[in-house]
């Protein structure tokens, strides 16, 4: 219980800040459609997202539960509701976005420091984008087989992914991230806390804990390491499952039909165990 | 031309416009076949058809389940505005590589790569497509905490299908008052088109100020709401979610789109096996 009064928030608290950066962040995200690209030449000039709402939201409030919110929000409002879910791609982004509003949440110790609410803000992004863009061209690797040998796609794909992530952080970075921040949280410092319930944040309350703690480093790095690995699955996955090679001599396709029984069998074992689950609850 | 494009879709995509589609995509459509079926089936669907395609290369084989997902989404009568969503991700996702790649110096070669990728990319999304849009947003949480996704995932879903409508209405509000009382700059000219985008997303940005104030007050209402009635104790409990979850049932519906579903993806094997 002392730990919790330290922090000073309590878990109803940390499901408010959840909802709402899911809510303000996912409405963000859907704006942003509407928000005309320009193209000038192959420059293109997009709002590629309103970060600043989780970025600050995460340096006046519980870091983690803003970054969750943030990610929630974007794929519950804009992929799910508009049906743009892709998936597997989807976790790597919701990876990204909570490591990226994480970490510079963190890096604020008190948010009436301007200049350092505005380098986290864009190290942030910077984080994001970067993660972003080594997870797009590990896709495209592995997604297109034979990836160096079809010609002018490796130079092609370094460039564009290389090309937006300038783009994105020099543009969306500064204008959509980095300003709106600077100007949002020195504002809604110490009157957004009491709508809450809770004292606003000062420089005292986080002394006691390194910046960047190692646990959280680590599970960044594991976190990223999931991001490229969702993406990475399809490779392993063409020599798992290279079934047209198998299929020609009768092992093979005795073995790719024991993997789909295994798999079906999986299935309906869990099916029936999670009704027991549900049934044998009192 | 290009400038008459956006300024197209600028008028057509105004938040009214928005508002509309995706209320029609969440609440519109509870009478197709899709909607009908158990959510835990389309997500299992949705399992197949979402990750096997990545691995499989053969032109034929991922025309046929093209072909079947594509026939899913017009079951589930999807929304105009999703499916216009839908190409512009393929080709920011794809089509786009093509062009570039022919400026690298590709040729011929370079297509049916490409293509492949495509299809693939349209295969998973059109599935996705088809399960969350095509579901209602309280069957689809519910299947979702069936499989035991986290609660506030699936809450989640379900707050935002309620709560998204009345949030664009009170951004739209907001957005309006300021330009009220607001004096945009003349839209002449290069420089003064210019002038009038960055007053409009400023006015965005500055927007969001007070909604922030608005919907922090809310969310405190809704967390205080859902205390009250021991949300966080009911989530964790096994009882509570058995009387909750007892509206998913298999019916003979769900075995006949199973069955066609493999039938067929089953036919697409043997067709690319064979030639």
């Amino acid at each position: 219980m002392s730990a919790k009064k330290n922090s000073g928030i309590t878990q109803s608290q940390k499901l408010m800040v959840f909802v709402l950066t899911m809510s303000l962040y996912g409405l963000a995200t859907l704006i942003t459609e509407l928000i005309p690209k320009f193209q000038v030449g192959i420059v293109e000039f997009s709002v590629e997202y309103f970060l600043f709402i989780p970025l600050s939201l995460a340096m006046l409030f519980d870091p983690l539960s803003a970054a969750l919110g943030a990610s929630t929000g974007e794929l519950v409002f804009s992929e799910i509701m508009l049906g743009q879910f892709g998936g597997l791609g989807e976790l790597e982004k919701f990876l990204t976005v909570t490591i990226g509003v994480y970490i510079a949440g963190r890096l604020v110790r008190d948010p009436k420091n301007i200049k350092a609410v505005g380098a986290a803000a864009i190290l942030g992004v910077i984080l994001q984008q970067f993660m972003g863009t080594v997870v797009d061209i590990v896709k495209v690797q592995t997604a297109v087989s034979e990836f160096e040998a079809v010609p002018g796609l490796p130079e092609s794909v370094f460039f564009t992914e290389g090309f937006a992530f300038l783009n994105d952080v020099l543009f969306s970075g500064i204008f959509f991230c980095m300003l709106p921040t600077m100007y949002l949280v020195p504002r809604l410092y110490g009157k957004i806390e009491p709508l809450l319930g809770m004292k606003p944040r000062t420089a005292e309350d986080k002394n006691q804990e390194p910046v960047i703690p190692a646990k959280v480093a680590v599970l960044s790095i594991i976190g990223f390491a999931a991001a490229i690995g969702a993406e990475y699955l399809a490779e392993s996955g063409f020599q798992i499952i290279d079934w047209e090679a198998s299929w020609a001599e009768s092992a093979g396709a005795m073995g790719t039909g024991m993997l789909v029984a295994a798999v079906i069998a999986l299935i309906v074992i869990f099916w029936m165990k999670r009704n027991s689950q549900l049934r044998s609850a009192a | 031309m290009l400038e008459k494009l956006s300024e197209n879709l600028f008028d057509k995509l105004s938040i009214d416009f928005l508002r509309n589609q995706v209320l029609k995509n969440a609440y519109g459509n509870n009478d197709t076949v899709i909607a009908a079926l158990d959510p835990r089936i389309l997500l299992l669907w949705y399992l197949f058809f979402g990750l096997v395609p990545w691995f499989m290369d053969n032109v034929a084989l991922l025309l046929g389940m093209f072909f079947l997902v594509a026939v899913t989404t017009r079951l589930a009568k999807i929304a105009p505005l999703v499916l216009f969503l839908f190409c512009l991700g393929i080709f920011s996702q794809t089509g786009y590589l093509l062009i570039i790649s022919l400026f690298f110096g590709g040729n011929g070669e370079t297509v049916l790569p490409l293509l492949i990728m495509t299809l693939k990319v349209a295969v998973v999304s059109l599935a996705s497509v088809t399960v969350f849009s095509g579901l209602d947003p309280d069957r689809l949480a519910n299947g979702l905490e069936w499989f035991g996704c986290p609660e506030r995932f699936s809450f989640s879903i379900s707050f935002g299908y309620r709560m998204l409508p009345i949030l664009m209405e009170e951004f739209q509000n907001i957005l309006l008052s300021y330009r009220l009382r607001g004096n945009a700059p003349r839209k002449e000219g290069i420089g003064g088109k210019v002038k009038w985008l960055v007053y409009q997303v400023k006015v965005i940005i500055m927007a969001f100020y007070p909604l922030m104030l608005n919907t922090a007050k809310r969310s405190r209402t809704t967390v205080e709401a859902l205390e009250i009635k021991g949300y966080r104790y009911a989530s964790q409990n096994m009882a509570v979610k058995r009387i909750r979850l007892a509206s998913l049932r298999l019916g003979q519906k769900d075995f006949y789109f199973v069955g066609i579903s493999t039938l067929w993806t089953a036919a697409c094997f043997w067709m690319a096996w064979q030639f």
